[in-house]
């Protein structure tokens, strides 16, 4: 059994999955104290289930809320002693959509995160960030994919084919540039 | 009875840290991670950084602590960690990160507020003697307290506007020290001399500090002294200041000593890692024949041994907290 983990937003998804079907999932929406809701979750999640495996979405999103699910995810496979897999908000996306050119984004209030990506969901370059001008130059140039609702399973699949990565090693990224680091 | 071993993770600032402490007294391993030369780069504390590098490094501090213990997590009895007062970010990884040891381990969870952490980082070899008095100062607090017991707290006093670890992190920004702006002045201060009038705090008679009007004078006579083109001698200045301020806390420590009559001192938080200060109030409590227990210097900085020693009492009484646990950002003792 798998365990999939994702709080990059104010949503939070949890789900168990084995053999490529959903044995069980909750999710939140626009949850404000994703800290008091996620461990609960979890728990109930996994229930008396056995982990095998863990896959977190490691970002790029909401600073605080990739932490969380991050700093939980990598505490359980360490403390477990389970591989664990990470996968991007945007690759989650890119994923999700079968239009053969995939420029995907991800918006927080003040902007947008995007990724290109070729046909086998490698990222084409670099992450980036986009105030929401420079995001309203770029729309009318490129057909953008967000919003799309996500395809789970397909994500999961993907991402167990991975190499799994070092728990220690597991870190959110942020993309965003902080104003000190300006 | 049975040993009782707690690992106790703290991460309110910019030191991740775990320990575990046996009987909320012997630290049997002790990791401290600091952050401080990175933040040092930025003239504070960034907290998004702070945040950041808890989550980076907090497994492998685990990794660490449990090594030199010889133990695994499942040989403790529970988890324990500081939920409140601090940066949020930086507590809420501590937080869940004790949250998933505590589920994966079946341990129960303690949460511990971290200014009473700091009290009780003379618990650790036994020092904690009650009544006692406790002086907590630091970036965020200056109180005053009675302690008849474990958690036993009455607020005595505590400062009307500014913490004492915020006015030294004024004044050394005003004067043009670097970050950490305390530790900065108190070695300036050794080779400067007492010699610039400060105002006196107005004594209202009660256990109250006041500190704003210290800080106020001190940017006042700094930009005089500018203004009329002279040059300020900035170890004097720290060390006229460092007085004033520790000479605050003795007056309102005096009156305690002589109306409750305990004989029994303690003092918590950051800004009691300042040497001058402590030999100031040992000096005063000789004088009352009280005894000042000091910890260790190692434990007077942010750590989670003193979090492991203020878990044991609530331990012992089965005050625990469950997975829905939050973090605080401020929060009092009283």
């Amino acid at each position: 059994m798998n365990l999939f983990i994702d709080t990059h937003l104010n949503d939070v998804v949890i789900i168990l999955e084995k053999n490529g079907k959903i044995i069980r999932k909750k999710e939140i929406q626009n949850e404000k104290e994703n800290s008091r809701i996620i461990m609960p979750i979890i728990k109930d999640v996994i229930d008396d289930d056995a982990i095998d495996s863990i896959i977190v979405v490691n970002g790029p999103g909401s600073f605080t809320g990739v932490r969380l699910g991050v700093t939980i995810a990598k505490t359980l496979a360490y403390t477990m002693d389970i591989p664990i897999r990470t996968i991007t908000s945007l690759e989650c996306i890119a994923i999700s959509t079968d239009k053969s050119q995939k420029i995907v984004s991800l918006s927080d209030k003040n902007g947008h995160y995007i990724g290109i990506f070729d046909n086998e969901y490698n990222l084409i370059g670099n992450y980036e960030y986009l105030s929401n001008k420079e995001f309203d130059e770029y729309k009318e140039n490129y057909d953008i994919i967000h919003d799309i609702p996500l395809n789970y399973i397909k994500i999961i699949n993907y991402t167990l084919k991975k190499e799994s990565v070092n728990p220690h090693r597991v870190n959110p990224i942020y993309v965003k540039k902080l104003d000190v680091e300006k | 009875m049975k040993d009782v071993y707690i690992l106790s993770v703290e991460t309110s600032c910019d030191e991740t840290s775990i320990a575990i402490v046996k009987n909320g007294c012997e630290v049997v391993a002790l990791t401290i991670l600091t952050q401080m030369d990175t933040h040092a780069e930025f003239g504070g504390v960034v907290p998004e950084i702070a945040s950041r590098m808890h989550t980076e490094n907090i497994t492998m501090v685990l990794e660490e602590t449990l090594n030199k213990a010889h133990m695994g997590v499942e040989d403790v009895d529970a988890i324990a960690v500081t939920y409140s007062p601090g940066l949020l970010g930086s507590l809420l990884v501590g937080i869940e990160f004790a949250k998933v040891l505590s589920y994966v381990y079946h341990k129960p969870l303690i949460k511990v507020n971290h200014l009473i952490g700091h009290i009780y980082a003379n618990k650790i070899d036994n020092k904690l003697k009650f009544p006692t008095l406790a002086l907590v100062i630091s970036g965020g607090h200056t109180e005053l307290i009675k302690m008849t017991g474990d958690y036993k707290f009455e607020l005595l006093g505590e400062t009307q506007d500014d913490a004492i670890g915020e006015a030294f992190d004024k004044v050394a920004r005003v004067i043009g020290l670097k970050y950490p702006g305390g530790p900065n002045i108190e070695k300036l201060a050794r080779e400067g001399q007492n010699s610039y009038k400060l105002p006196l705090v107005a004594n209202d008679g009660s256990y109250n500090f006041s500190y704003s009007g210290l800080k106020s004078a001190v940017i006042n006579l700094v930009n005089n002294e500018r203004q009329k083109g002279n040059e300020i001698n900035k170890a004097d200045l720290a060390c006229s200041f460092q007085t004033a301020a520790v000479d605050e806390l003795k007056r309102k420590l005096e009156l305690a000593l002589k109306k409750t009559n305990i004989k029994n001192v303690v003092i918590a938080g950051g800004v009691s890692a300042n040497k001058y200060l402590r030999g100031e109030i040992y000096t005063l409590c000789q004088k009352y024949d009280a005894e000042l227990n000091l910890p260790e210097f190692i434990y007077c900085t942010d750590n989670a041994a003193m979090i492991g020693a203020a878990a044991y009492p609530l331990y012992l009484k089965k005050d625990f907290a469950d997975l829905e646990l939050n973090a605080l950002s401020t929060s009092d003792i009283v």
